[in-house]
């Protein structure tokens, strides 16, 4: 049970690292960030019921990171549209402006 | 029952121990309320003058709380909060650079046009520090996270504050993304360290850790390493840290001061806490038992290394100030993971002191330099070294003050930095680890090139600064939206340029599909029309006063210590209980 959540938990991780590493909107990025925080809840929760030592702990920790999570998701966003007013768009090959 | 200890309530005698952080966020809320009411007449330095007395108010709590516990270590709420020396000492530091960093930003906000709210730039650095000061007292790893995330967001913001520069919005969104990774990253490895112990509080993972390790010992490897990329993100150590370079270029220069100095003092703190107090366990009956001590301080040592060698290495190349300031922040995180990677050995156990001589030599340097930055690069209008071009003809003791940095960054004698590598490569002889010395010293010297670099920059040209930069664009739009030194007598260009800006920003925002072409053209044009007018700066060095008090600051601790570093190393080595947990 618990190895399949895990297997799960890891190839969403691995898709969310993927998306944030090649994409190209901006907007799919952040929620790919989105995805690899997602699967460190579901491992925290797999592990908080089948877990060597179960205990409520990994649940509470759970519920921290999807609230700090939601605060994080809020700056890049309201960051996010900033960025979007001075350049026009949301793809991330015309943030290289500082490249030389 | 590890839920049970979570729950434990806040008590009166918890809210003194924790006196300092609660102050500074009700002062913090107090600030935010402040700025609202306050008419828009009203200077906003106030705020940073209100700010600035909120820190050192809390650093007074701090020496008092160190003063009385006497070394004691008090732990809270269920010992996910720990108050022992290594933590107050942490605070105290992080404390005093944000106050130098807030009057940094009270000399150089108030000219900075692209900063609209300017309260905002000193009361958010409040949030930010009290993250700082939780992680460097947590005893859990969920502590730790909040403060580290509750550091890193109000970072984000911090960044992006230069509202009228789209360069800080870009970097403060490159900073949003590496920062989102690396919390992903670090807390996918503590997800399945709790997964395996059960607990998530420092001292039951490294009591449980032995027995854990024998059934699960791919699980735990693979934790630590996620955690270490993920603490290496935060660092900037070297495979990881190419955020940092443009993240510093474009935040506001305190700011970028502000990362260099408490983001990665922050970050280092907790990797000493975490490795020293879960990775390093049962050191005697540990023959039997496969150890993942060993293995996790060798992958530490490896991203030192990578730090100082890659850190030097490309900063020979660079020519931009602010960015060749990163790569030194880049080579610092080596040195400074040092004494943590090389672990305690028989005859080698004050890593602590070590650690903590060279941060604090570390943060007087780097806020030095970037003081500097800030009064060059408001005279020059630009962020190239050449800005530095004769600066010793034009301000002597800017220059010795700037060479006094300089020879603590490359670690040479008669200064703090010499003494902290000194003791760092000691230190680390003594472990016997001899290769991560020989890294140390080799990239040493090859800093020297890029490091007097900048002195033969001040004094063997003789210019105002203002020419030979190689303009690019962003730069001209950095100086054009940035600064409002500008004299009256080169308006006329200035409107030429704005316009020139606008047109790249509308068609930028048209057609996305050629913007590239577009950028490039109007790069030409612009280098064009820079060639025949150069005067964004007058060349002029300007000190406004709060700068001043940094930089003479800075310049005396950093020579004090280079001169007479006993006192300090007796004091940290006085005052430290080391927070080991006990079996």
């Amino acid at each position: 049970m618990l190895s399949s959540y895990l297997t799960l938990a890891a190839i969403l991780f691995c898709i969310g690292l993927y998306g944030t590493l090649a994409k190209r909107n901006a907007i799919i990025v952040l929620l790919s960030l989105e995805l690899m925080l997602n699967a460190v809840n579901l491992n925290l929760i797999a592990f908080s019921k089948y877990g060597a030592i179960p205990s409520l702990t990994g649940q509470l920790f759970s519920i921290f990171t999807i609230t700090v999570a939601a605060a994080e998701a809020a700056i890049a966003v309201a960051i996010l549209i900033a960025l979007f007013r001075a350049r026009g768009t949301v793809l991330v090959d015309a943030f290289n402006r500082m490249r030389r | 029952m590890p839920e049970q200890t979570l729950f434990q309530p806040l008590t009166w005698s918890d809210l003194l121990v924790m006196a300092p952080e609660l102050a500074l966020g009700a002062w913090f809320v107090l600030l935010v309320v402040l700025e609202l009411l306050l008419p828009r007449a009203v200077s906003r330095n106030w705020i940073g003058g209100l700010t600035l007395t909120g820190l050192l108010g809390a650093f007074t709590l701090i020496l008092l709380r160190m003063l009385e516990s006497n070394g004691e270590v008090i732990s809270l709420l269920g010992d996910s909060y720990r108050v022992d020396d290594f933590a107050s000492m942490l605070k105290l530091l992080f404390l005093a650079a944000t106050a130098l960093i807030v009057l940094l930003g009270l000399g150089t906000v108030r000219y900075d046009r692209a900063v609209t709210d300017k309260g905002e730039y000193f009361y958010l650095l409040l949030p930010a520090v009290i993250g700082a000061m939780t992680m460097a007292s947590s005893g859990n790893l969920v502590t730790l996270y909040i403060g580290l995330e509750l550091l890193s967001i109000t970072s984000y913001v911090l960044v992006g504050l230069r509202r009228k520069s789209s360069l800080s919005a870009e970097a403060a969104f490159k900073y949003v993304i590496t920062g989102g990774l690396s919390s992903a990253f670090i807390l996918f490895g503590m997800s399945y360290l709790y997964g395996v112990i059960g607990s998530v509080q420092l001292a039951e993972i490294n009591a449980a850790l032995p027995g854990a390790l024998e059934q699960y010992e791919a699980l735990i490897y693979t934790g630590f390493l996620m955690m270490i990329i993920g603490f290496a993100i935060k660092i900037a150590a070297a495979p990881f840290h190419a955020w940092s370079l443009d993240v510093y270029q474009g935040a506001p220069t305190p700011i970028a001061a502000f990362l260099a100095v408490v983001s990665k003092g922050a970050a280092l703190a907790i990797v000493f806490r975490m490795m020293f107090a879960t990775a390093l366990f049962a050191s005697p009956d540990r023959t039997s038992i496969s150890s993942v001590s060993d293995e996790v301080f060798f992958i530490v040592l490896l991203v030192a290394a990578a730090s100082m060698l890659y850190g030097t290495l490309a900063a020979l190349r660079q020519l931009n100030v602010k960015r060749l300031l990163a790569l030194s922040g880049v080579a610092n995180a080596g040195y400074l993971l040092v004494p943590i990677g090389v672990s305690f050995t028989i005859g080698h156990l004050n890593n602590m002191s070590e650690f903590l001589f060279y941060l604090i030599a570390y943060l007087l340097m780097t806020i030095g330099a970037f003081g500097i930055h800030t009064v060059v690069s408001r005279a020059a209008g630009h962020d190239e070294l050449s800005g530095y071009a004769g600066m010793y003809y034009r301000s002597p003791w800017l220059a010795l003050s700037m060479i006094l940095f300089v020879l603590s960054l490359a670690g040479l004698p008669l200064s703090a930095g010499f003494f902290g590598k000194l003791f760092i490569v000691l230190g680390a002889e003594r472990a016997q680890a001899y290769w991560i010395v020989a890294v140390m010293v080799l990239s040493s010297v090859i800093s020297y090139y890029f490091y007097f670099g900048l002195v033969r920059q001040m004094f063997m040209r003789s210019s105002n600064g203002l020419s030979g930069a190689s303009h690019s664009l962003d730069n001209d739009e950095d100086a054009e939206e940035g600064y409002g030194f500008r004299t009256s007598g080169t308006s006329q260009t200035l409107a030429a340029q704005e316009a020139k800006a606008g047109h790249i920003e509308t068609a930028g925002s048209s057609e996305q599909a050629d913007e590239e072409s577009v950028v490039q053209s109007a790069e030409a044009k612009m280098e064009n029309s820079l060639s025949s007018s150069l005067e964004q700066g007058d060349g002029v060095i300007r000190i406004p006063w709060p700068t001043g008090i940094v930089i003479a600051l800075c310049a005396i601790l950093t020579l004090a210590l280079g001169i007479v570093p006993g006192p300090l190393v007796d004091i940290i080595q006085q005052l430290f209980s080391f927070p080991l947990p006990s079996h």
